[in-house]
């Protein structure tokens, strides 16, 4: 064996070595604890901010600090669940020129890659919205908890980009184009 | 007791709050006459946005009239009122004051009851005063629908009286509202 081979071999040792470790910090299933969980929207009509809120959502998530690299969120949002406290709104929000519910009944959100920021964590994931895929960020804590984790966090994203707003509802002086979404999920180990 | 006898005009002050108030008043009935007759949507949404903006605007300019009105005397009635004349026309200005305090106040206890918080023209947003409550805003409405049209009839008492003032009575109780006008009848 000369030292080239030598190497090679002390190479591919450690590879998978670093493999093993790798496999070691994988992420952490969980899954939703929906009675204690959030999925609230902001958005700005006349200027003034109103919240909403998605009664009925699904969320499977892998995360762990020390394996962000196999870490994904995956949220399956049931449209036809919004409330913003007025039902002559939520009405006009599912039909045709909002969500149009009818034709595209939930969203769905998946990460794609996730990254450490001075105050927690950011994520970009796509998001499908009314038959349209794009990314959208989102800003994270994440805190391990007995018996589970928290999660919560902010995401913005342009309603006009995923066609959530037709006929009158295209124009920005009503309604803003910018939707503020906050989350705040409990999160039970998957067993 | 004011020791001064009273002015015989309204202060620059009071006329110009008057008159500024008078228009909104206006201008806040016809959006509310065009709201009602809107089907809901981006359209009513925009036209009450401003109705809301509008009588914000009110609000406060009245809180000031009223402070002003508590510090400067009115000048008083012409003296050949009758009793009942004097009365009425007492009656209908207190009742201005308080329409154009409750009925801005209804509006935005309706906007809170409703989940639509009011801008003030984008520029910031006032405080909801109570949760959403579905039960709150019907009542509410009625309340300030039934409000616009008593104000609305107080309107046309308050301009009718001023030109029976004006034209049969010959007194100066229009001109000396008026910021441009002298006042050299009585």
């Amino acid at each position: 064996m000369n030292g080239r081979s030598a190497a090679t071999i002390a190479i591919l040792v450690l590879a998978a070595t670093v493999g093993t470790s790798h496999a070691d910090s994988a992420a952490a299933g969980y899954t939703l604890d929906s009675a204690a969980s959030r999925l609230d929207f902001i958005g700005v009509q006349e200027g003034a901010e109103f919240k909403g809120t998605f009664h009925r959502f699904t969320a499977a998530v892998d995360f762990a600090p020390e394996a962000l690299a196999s870490s994904r969120f995956d949220v399956q949002i049931e449209l036809n669940s919004l409330d913003s406290k007025d039902s002559d709104r939520d009405q006009t929000m599912r039909g045709p020129d909002i969500f149009d519910v009818a034709h595209f009944p939930t969203a769905h959100y998946v990460t794609r890659s996730f990254a450490k920021t001075v105050t927690g964590y950011s994520a970009v994931g796509s998001l499908t919205l009314h038959g349209v895929t794009k990314d959208v960020p989102i800003d994270f804590q994440f805190t391990s908890a007995a018996g589970g984790a928290k999660l919560e966090g902010t995401a913005r994203l342009k309603r006009l980009e995923f066609g959530v707003g037709q006929g009158d509802w295209k124009s920005t002086d009503e309604v803003a184009d910018t939707v503020k979404v906050e989350f705040s999920l409990s999160l039970k180990p998957r067993p | 007791m004011p020791t001064t006898s009273p002015p015989a005009r309204y202060t620059r002050v009071a006329q110009w709050l008057h008159w500024i108030i008078a228009a909104l008043i206006v201008v806040q009935l016809a959006l509310a006459w065009v709201a009602d007759d809107l089907p809901n949507g981006a359209r009513k949404l925009h036209v009450l946005g401003r109705h809301k903006s509008f009588g914000m605007t009110v609000l406060m300019l009245t809180i000031v009239r009223l402070l002003w009105r508590l510090r400067h005397t009115p000048p008083e009635l012409p003296a050949g009122m009758k009793p009942i004349e004097r009365q009425l026309a007492r009656t209908t200005h207190r009742l201005f004051y308080v329409l154009l305090l409750a009925q801005p106040l209804t509006g935005w206890l309706m906007s809170s009851a409703k989940n639509y918080s009011v801008s003030w023209f984008g520029l910031f947003t006032w405080p909801d005063l109570i949760a959403p409550n579905k039960a709150a805003f019907e009542i509410l409405k009625t309340t300030h629908d039934l409000m616009g049209n008593a104000l609305f009839a107080v309107i046309v008492v308050h301009v009718l009286a001023a030109f029976k003032h004006h034209l049969i009575d010959n007194d100066d109780v229009l001109t000396r509202m008026l910021p441009f006008a002298r006042s050299e009848r009585r």
